[in-house]
């Protein structure tokens, strides 16, 4: 058999839940056009340079065929200082407004490409917390790297220089036309060849480079999972599975490579065979014209010449042609988030005190499945609530409702009265903190890391923020202060500092009510220990929900929940649950404590 | 070498000594696809070039109104057209192939290197730079090795249509001949700028990508908090500036296209005023004039390759410098082992007691039809500290700095880092074994598992001694609630096996990984199993049933937790108390929480009135202790016999 069948095995199939939504096509549509009406005028400009200095180019063979026709009469005056400055003249045109073409070329994708990641990162803080909270980051993460990366390309070049291909191409058609009319068919031989070809070869390559890709960027993450994982890799003596992954990862990508490689396979010749037809019909056809005396040898030259131009923006626009496919793709990732609703909330509601209220509250992730079953529960304004029971009983998800990130599916969770859910999520974090495992530590400086929770602190308060997490010690000895650089790449932080980075932000967005998510739980106990004394100045004052992972935690809060299968079980003080006969919680603090 | 073909069954031992040896030796490994490609590239210039003469041929043809001759070139521009489309083909996947078979041959080279320094990677500043080389420098030198043979067909056809314009048509030829070299030379000053404006601007993209990378990996905090405008506005300006260095990049492009045009088209000039002179003196007719223009405009094509080869070059030297040092990146101790494998037992022979456990515990192949033979066994015992984990027994080890109790987990397993008096098992040292038979031995879970992602079946699919199913291992380390979330993040997977875990399970909880990790290393079933705070981010809930599910799963096997959490240390068959460096104390949890102050200090955080309470010394404490006081003394005999 001829040719290579596509892979079965395509590594850019989805392998987790999209939990984003793509763009639909009209999203997309509209999207393409804000931005093609946004840059209108540098595209206009774009045309613009591009039209002279293609048709600058055309001067070449115009001239040359003109004294061609001149050279074989024999007999007339030739011209030649004058047709030579011309000629000159042309091409220093021609040179300036290519370098013009280039230039405005790029600086029109930069605009574009420069937008679209702006507005992508402007869409996606605006995500509502429920969203974020429970499609995680990564899929987001995935579109803002990986698809910005393939919309670089496409906007930086494909775009420009496709809009350059097609107007060079009209012109230097049309160009034809105007010099010599009667060949001018002889050019629309080729064209059902080209087209049945590229319709071939674009009904299929976009995806198969969109796999191929995927495929080789699963290459690279292969052998960066076995560096990250080195000591686990070793541990497990995995060191040939890794080679046998990482080489059955090159065979996927390979065989991508082979079946795209199979597509130009049969691109290529169809292309070059155009190409041919056209000069080929243009100067047979053309000769015999001449033969016929119909037009002059002069203009023979001229349309063969400027058939021979025409590769070049044909190429242009097949080379660019699949890479704005495969960009569509990316486009609709990146759109797609423009498709949730954005967080929207009544202005009107606002609480009036400090009362947390859930009231027979249901709430389920999936139809059908509820994690939680009526619960109801009364946080009095500065007392201490922890949640306990064992993994996956739900107490989280009761966490994250009492912060306001998720609505119940049906009861109520009020602050002094007014409905969590209903409010703005800017109103709702001025209140009420969830604070989890998660000590994000941004790249930038430690000011700006500590800023974004009040935006017009002043250093000193920043100072003093740091001071009643027991953090200015270290944070003083940096060299550069509160300007020091922080994050990846900068001073690596241990994660106890950073757990108190976390903490100074609370200190300075001073909300009333705080939703600890086993807050300590990724520190070593050492480091807990430490920090929860820090922890306890920050609590101070504050109604305190913790999901407690540490009996200890519980001990010292003033009503304890355990939480089983999505219902409260038992609810009451430490001393109250510990009398408990056959109690879930006093057998647990029994084996505790011994 | 095949597309088809790949991976290489053996990538080969690269000579990594300096960056040009390794492009030297990559290129050297393909000679047949550097042929071909050399082969095909000089057919499909050579038709590109021909094209120029049957333009010229057809003119003249017209020009002499002769029929026959326009007939014959047509003719000619049929055979041309053949060669170019074929050339063209070819060319392309040969010059692909070798591409792709170079960047799959480094490929597996930096599988093989990572996978051979395991540990030694992740403590060395190269882990980065594995994969940085992987992901960015790969594509460059396939680039460079590739393109060699086609720059060579390139460059033999400037060279061939030069002489042949010259015998074609001497007066003019000399003419092109003369100004080709400086057409094709002429940009290449202007290449290291633009090279460097383009470094630069993929510099501020990377460092552009990393702030909004950095600001989504850290968004729930953003909304939880506020000061989204102010990551905003750093996104903008940082994205502002990746624009005006990529424009100013351009800058430099699009003068160097400029200069592309320019110069080829002078020449041009050149060639029509000249020719048109020798025209009119009837030294050259009117279609070999045509010819010699529409060959220059021809001739930019092939003269692109000079720019092509030297900014291959350029970009790929310093990758191939990168990638020679990764490769030639080495363990810093020696994976082989001082000691074979088959070392008998004539060491142990005059020393009774404690050593005995080895000889019993050197377990044969036939014994144990998993494992390897020779894989010692016994009391697992550390002499800088006089830690000692006794065979079949579950130690806990309590220590005070978490550091400490890291290092010490990390040199229990023999192989460490620094080095140090070798760990004993059974009385053999470690140290002095083979990688990859100390490790099979003792397994050591550290403070951060890694989870590599794949199927929850891939995961779990780890070198084990094969008594441990899934199902028991799963169960042990309480994950039924992680099968859950894995089941709520996959696609179409009805079997639970069948999960996707991603990367570093980040889409699961810390406590969760922690547990998925546990199973894992149960499930491998080692002779002797460390693990380090395994449970430090599990609730108290599920931790006491891990604690009773891995007592009862590891029973009759070594295992050594280092943990200070109450609801582990009580399912211990011994507790050691490990302070600044040395054992200070050793007993049973209840115990050492009555007795050691110091161990009470670690443990709980309560008062001491709350301690003196609860601590009640009972009768099995006191065999306890006994048994630890037998230990005392077979640690000595162990300090003699080493």
């Amino acid at each position: 058999m001829i040719g290579v069948a596509p892979p079965a095995y395509d590594p850019a199939a989805p392998t987790t839940a999209h939990t984003l939504p793509v763009g639909a096509p009209a999203t997309v549509r509209a999207y393409v056009i804000e931005l093609f009406r946004r840059h209108r005028r540098a595209f206009l400009v774009l045309m613009a340079v591009n039209t002279v200095s293609v048709v600058a180019s055309m001067a070449g063979p115009w001239l040359l065929g003109d004294l061609v026709e001149r050279v074989s009469d024999h007999a007339r005056e030739l011209h030649l200082p004058l047709t030579v400055s011309l000629f000159t003249l042309a091409l220093v045109v021609q040179a300036v407004f290519v370098q013009q073409v280039r230039l405005r070329g790029a600086m029109l994708g930069e605009r574009m490409l420069a937008d679209l990641r702006e507005d992508f990162l402007v869409r996606s803080v605006g995500l509502p917390p429920g969203i974020l909270e429970r499609a995680g980051t990564g899929d987001l993460l995935s579109r803002i790297t990986t698809d910005i990366d393939r919309l670089a390309n496409a906007m930086r070049e494909a775009v420009p220089q496709l809009t350059i291909g097609v107007v060079w191409a009209l012109l230097l058609l049309g160009g034809l036309v105007v010099t010599v009319p009667p060949l001018a068919p002889a050019v629309l031989v080729a064209v059902p060849l080209l087209v049945v070809g590229c319709r071939w070869y674009f009904k299929r390559a976009p995806s198969a480079y969109r796999s191929e890709a995927a495929g080789y960027a699963a290459v690279a993450a292969a052998l960066a999972e076995t560096v990250d994982a080195g000591r686990t890799v070793e541990a497990h003596r995995l060191g040939e599975r890794r080679i046998g992954l990482s080489d059955r990862r090159v065979k996927e990508w390979t065989a991508w490579e082979r079946y795209t490689l199979w597509l130009r396979s049969v691109l290529f010749p169809v292309i070059n065979l155009t190409h041919a037809t056209v000069l080929g019909s243009v100067l047979i056809i053309g000769g015999v014209f001449v033969l016929q005396g119909w037009i002059g040898v002069g203009q023979l030259t001229t349309g063969a010449l400027i058939a021979q131009m025409l590769v070049d923006p044909v190429n242009l626009i097949l080379r660019w042609y699949d890479e704005l496919q495969v960009a569509q793709v990316s486009l609709a990732r990146l759109v797609g988030v423009r498709d949730i609703e954005p967080d929207t909330g009544d202005r009107a509601v606002a609480p009036d005190g400090r009362d947390v209220h859930a009231d027979r509250v249901h709430f389920g992730y999936r139809e059908g499945v509820d994690v939680l079953r009526t619960v109801s529960l009364h946080v009095a304004p500065g007392t201490r609530l922890a949640l306990v029971g064992p993994s996956g009983a739900g107490k989280s998800t009761l966490g994250r409702l009492l912060a306001g990130i998720y609505a119940p599916r049906d009861g109520h969770v009020t602050l002094g009265g007014a409905e969590l859910s209903r409010m703005p999520a800017e109103r709702v974090r001025s209140h009420v903190a969830l604070v989890n495992q998660e000590h994000h530590v941004f790249v930038g400086s430690l000011r700006d890391n500590l800023l974004l929770a009040r935006t017009s602190a002043t250093d000193a308060e920043l100072w003093a923020a740091l001071g009643a997490v027991d953090a200015d010690g270290w944070a003083r000895a940096l060299d550069d202060g509160l300007d020091t650089e922080v994050g990846s790449g900068g001073l690596a932080l241990t994660p106890a500092q950073a757990q108190q980075i976390a903490l100074a932000r609370l200190v300075l967005a001073d909300p009333h009510t705080l939703v600890l998510d086993e807050a300590t739980s990724l520190l070593d106990p050492r480091a807990a220990r430490h920090l929860e004394r820090s922890l306890a100045r920050v609590l101070d004052g504050r109604t305190v929900v913790a999901i407690a992972h540490r009996l200890h935690t519980a001990h010292d809060a003033d009503v304890i929940a355990v939480v089983e299968n999505g219902r409260i079980v038992e609810l009451g003080s430490h001393e109250e649950l510990v009398a408990v006969e056959g109690g879930a919680y006093a057998a647990l603090w029994r084996s505790w404590h011994g | 070498m095949q597309i088809q073909d790949l991976p290489y069954a053996d990538p080969g031992t690269p000579d990594a000594r300096s960056g040009p040896r390794f492009l030297w030796w990559l290129g050297r490994h393909q000679p047949g696809g550097q042929f071909k490609a050399l082969a095909w590239g000089l057919l499909h210039f050579a038709s590109v070039s021909a094209l120029p003469f049957c333009v010229g041929a057809a003119v003249q043809a017209a020009v002499d109104h002769s029929g026959g001759r326009l007939a014959l070139a047509g003719g000619l521009l049929a055979v041309a057209a053949v060669g170019i489309a074929l050339g063209d083909t070819y060319l392309h996947r040969a010059a692909v192939t070798n591409w792709i078979t170079a960047a799959a041959r480094v490929q597996q080279l930096l599988a093989r290197k990572a996978a051979l320094l395991g540990s030694a990677l992740t403590r060395r500043v190269a882990a980065g730079e594995v994969v940085a080389v992987s992901t960015g420098d790969v594509e460059k030198i396939g680039w460079f090795v590739e393109a060699v043979s086609r720059f060579t067909a390139a460059a033999l056809t400037v060279v061939l249509v030069c002489v042949a314009l010259v015998v074609y048509q001497p007066a003019l030829g000399v003419v092109v001949a003369a100004g080709v070299p400086v057409v094709a030379l002429a940009v290449l000053p202007l290449l290291p700028r633009a090279t460097r404006r383009a470094d630069f601007q993929r510099e501020k993209a990377g460092r552009a990508t990393e702030l909004a990378s950095d600001t989504v990996a850290g968004l729930r905090v953003l909304r939880g908090i506020g000061g989204e405008e102010l990551f905003l506005d750093r996104y903008r300006s940082a994205s502002q500036e990746v624009r005006r260095a990529a424009v100013r990049s351009a800058r430099m492009w699009a003068l160097i296209s400029a200069i592309q045009v320019l110069l080829p088209g002078l020449l041009m000039v050149v060639v029509v005023w000249y020719g048109v002179y020798l025209a009119r003196e009837g030294r050259i007719t009117v279609g070999e004039l045509v010819t010699v223009y529409s060959s220059v405009m021809i001739l930019t094509y092939p003269l692109r390759h000079f720019e092509e080869i030297a900014m291959a070059y350029s970009f790929s030297r310093p990758s191939a410098r990168r990638a020679a040092r990764v490769l030639s990146l080495e363990r810093a101790t020696d994976a082989g082992g001082v000691r074979d494998a088959e070392f008998d037992g004539a060491r142990s022979a005059g020393a009774d007691g404690v050593t005995t456990a080895y000889t019993d515990g050197v377990r044969s192949a036939e014994a144990d039809g998993m494992r390897s033979a020779h894989v010692p066994g016994g009391d697992l015992y550390d002499p800088a500290t006089g830690l000692l984990a006794p065979a079949g027994r579950l130690t806990a080890v309590v220590c005070g700095d978490p550091d400490a109790a890291g290092l010490l987990a990390e040199r229990l397993g023999g192989h460490p880092a620094e080095r140090s008096p070798s760990v004993l098992l059974g009385g053999v040292p470690l140290d002095e074994l083979p990688l990859d038979t100390a490790r099979e031995a003792v397994l050591v879970q550290d403070k951060d598992p890694v989870l590599l992602s794949g199927s929850l079946r891939e995961l779990l699919d780890v070198p084990a001694s094969g008594c441990v199913s899934a199902r028991d291992a799963l169960a042990a380390a309480q994950c039924a609630d992680v099968l859950d979330a894995l089941a709520q993040g996959s696609l179409d997977a009805e079997d639970p096996m069948d999960t996707r875990i991603t990367e570093r399970g980040r889409s699961l909880s810390g406590g969760q990984r922690q547990r998925l990790a546990l199973a894992r290393s149960l499930i491998t079933d080692p002779e002797v199993l460390v693990l380090d705070e395994p449970t430090s981010a599990v609730d108290s809930h599920t931790e006491a049933r891990i604690a009773r599910g891995m007592r009862d799963l590891r029973e009759g096997r070594t295992t050594v937790v280092f943990t200070s959490s109450p609801l582990l240390l009580d399912h211990a068959d011994r507790v050691v108390l490990v302070h600044e460096g040395t054992v200070a104390a050793v007993g049973v949890h209840r115990e050492l929480l009555h007795s050691e102050p110091r161990y009470r200090a670690v443990v709980t955080r309560e008062t001491d009135e709350e301690a003196a309470l609860s601590g009640v010394l009972d009768e099995a404490h006191r065999d306890a202790l006994h048994r630890n006081e037998l230990h005392r003394d077979e640690l000595q005999e162990i300090e003699e016999s080493a």
